[in-house]
């Protein structure tokens, strides 16, 4: 009884701080950990002087051959540490991963090229082309990518995994 | 397209894994991506779902425009000779083009002269000017283009007269998207497919080529006639007969039909007759060898004569051969 009661104290907290962040009305309880999923895209510019900059802005209109960049930042609003955290990215639609792309503080990074079914490090993917040889699996066949973080999330602490894909 | 068409479309693009048009992904199409988290807090574990955000895809305007067509050989004084290009839509959205021709073009040695009107679609597919091409009427009728579609377009001139053998001139076609052009990256808000912004890709949303005639000032004409010899010394055409076929040809004017070739099927229900092949009285052999010409069995049987560079200072080429009547 005592642990229900805790939950349901902390599931408090968490309703709040995310009307807090997102400003939003949802009547369901989003748990402890809100997942933010950003997409941008890079925007070269030079200033006056001529020098070049390249800042992130908010992807909204892409072409084949533009490639997003997607950020899914977390953070963990309640009172205890989240353990066994993991984020989980299908590659979207139309879009191709970009080799060496995905990072994430903390994370173990793995891969499925089979829509999420099993999960492996790059070098141990390998696919086979229809005369039967097999090969390492190419980026743009990566179906689902897997941050999984190597130590628990703090009480108020946050985390970020990031990828860029390919508009094919 | 109508909304239908490209609903189906975008279904395909979806449903079929993934085909990888040269295009792209269709203008239109939304790229969904929504990413979970899982964690265990207090013993249970919690699956939550990240929020969805959707990016449309834009219009990239680009087209490509090739010439179908070598150097065309024309004469002095023809009409209505055409070029054969092709206009392709190599953005990822439905695209009109507006398409323009000129002649006056220098590097070459003469001017074509666009004939009346001068664009044309090779609307029967045959690659020539014919009755069945439909005009091109700018405004009127700017082919409108799916994604990696393309429209084979004819740009005819006429030639002047008075003109050096060999003398080129060139004619060119321009294609230009009507949602706008500009340098690569210019966007049209709100312009494109289905209210997308359009935005201009690397060929600028214009492209042309440049086709070329070339002075060939020569016409060759053949002649061929049969003389029957029957087995009994008459002329009567009977199983057993021998036919002798002459092909005479004549080269006119002042210029060089390159490797003219005298190519003739032995007719149906004869057989050629071995060794009778002769070119201006001398025998060439029957097999494909260094002379100038041979016999060629089996299903389509023919003889096979080259003249070489012909002009009309060769004077006529006189080819024979016979075949017997089964």
């Amino acid at each position: 009884m005592t642990m229900t009661k805790g939950w349901f104290i902390s599931m408090g907290v968490v309703a709040l701080s995310v009307c807090a962040i997102a400003g939003s009305a949802r009547a369901a309880d989003p748990g402890c950990i809100v997942l933010q999923n950003i997409a941008e895209i890079e925007q070269a510019s030079t200033d006056a002087k001529g020098a070049k900059s390249v800042k992130l802005v908010p992807a909204v209109k892409v072409v084949p051959g533009d490639t997003v960049i997607y950020t899914l930042k977390f953070r963990n609003s309640c009172d205890k540490p989240a353990e066994k955290v993991s984020v989980d990215n299908p590659v979207p639609e139309h879009m191709a991963y970009v080799a060496g792309s995905a990072v994430g503080p903390n994370t173990e990074i793995s891969f499925s090229i089979d829509g999420g079914y099993r999960f492996a490090k790059t070098e141990a993917l390998r696919k086979k082309d229809s005369d039967g040889t097999e090969r390492a699996a190419r980026a743009n066949e990566y179906t689902n990518i897997r941050w999984v973080m190597n130590h628990p999330l703090a009480a108020g602490a946050e985390g970020y995994a990031r990828f860029r894909a390919v508009l094919e | 397209m109508t909304r239908l068409q490209l609903a189906l479309a975008g279904c395909l693009v979806l449903c079929v894994s993934r085909p990888s048009m040269a295009a792209g992904t269709a203008a239109g199409t939304s790229i969904q991506n929504t990413a979970q988290v899982t964690y265990s807090i207090g013993g249970s574990q919690v699956t939550t779902p990240s929020n969805t955000n959707a990016i449309t895809v834009a219009e990239r305007l680009d087209v490509n425009v090739t010439l179908q067509s070598g150097p065309v050989s024309v004469q002095g004084g023809q009409v209505n000779r055409e070029l054969v290009l092709r206009v392709t839509n190599t953005g990822n959205g439905d695209e009109a083009f507006a398409l323009a021709m000129t002649s006056a073009i220098g590097g070459d040695n003469f001017d074509p002269t666009p004939a009346t009107p001068a664009i044309f679609f090779d609307t029967d597919a045959n690659g020539v000017l014919s009755a069945g091409d439909t005009a091109y009427v700018p405004g009127g009728n700017d082919p409108l283009l799916a994604p990696d579609a393309f429209v084979t377009v004819l740009i005819v001139n006429d030639i002047p007269t008075g003109l050096a053998n060999g003398a080129i001139g060139f004619s060119r076609l321009t294609a230009q998207a009507k949602t706008g052009i500009g340098t690569p990256g210019t966007v049209f808000a709100g312009l494109g497919t289905g209210g997308v912004d359009a935005v201009v890709g690397s060929s600028g949303a214009a492209s042309n080529a440049t086709g070329e005639y070339v002075v060939s000032d020569v016409s060759v004409s053949n002649v061929k006639s049969a003389t029957v010899l029957d087995p009994f010394g008459g002329t009567e055409p009977v199983p057993g007969a021998r036919i002798t076929y002459q092909v005479l040809v004549n080269a006119t004017g002042s210029g060089s039909a390159a490797n003219a070739v005298v190519d003739d099927a032995i007719p149906a229900n004869t057989t050629f007759v071995p060794g009778s092949l002769r070119l201006n009285a001398a025998a060439l052999s029957d097999a494909t060898d260094a002379d100038a010409g041979e016999f060629i069995p089996g299903a389509g049987a023919r003889v096979r004569v080259r003249l070489g560079n012909l002009t009309a200072a060769a004077g006529t080429q006189t080819v024979i051969f016979q075949v017997t009547i089964n």
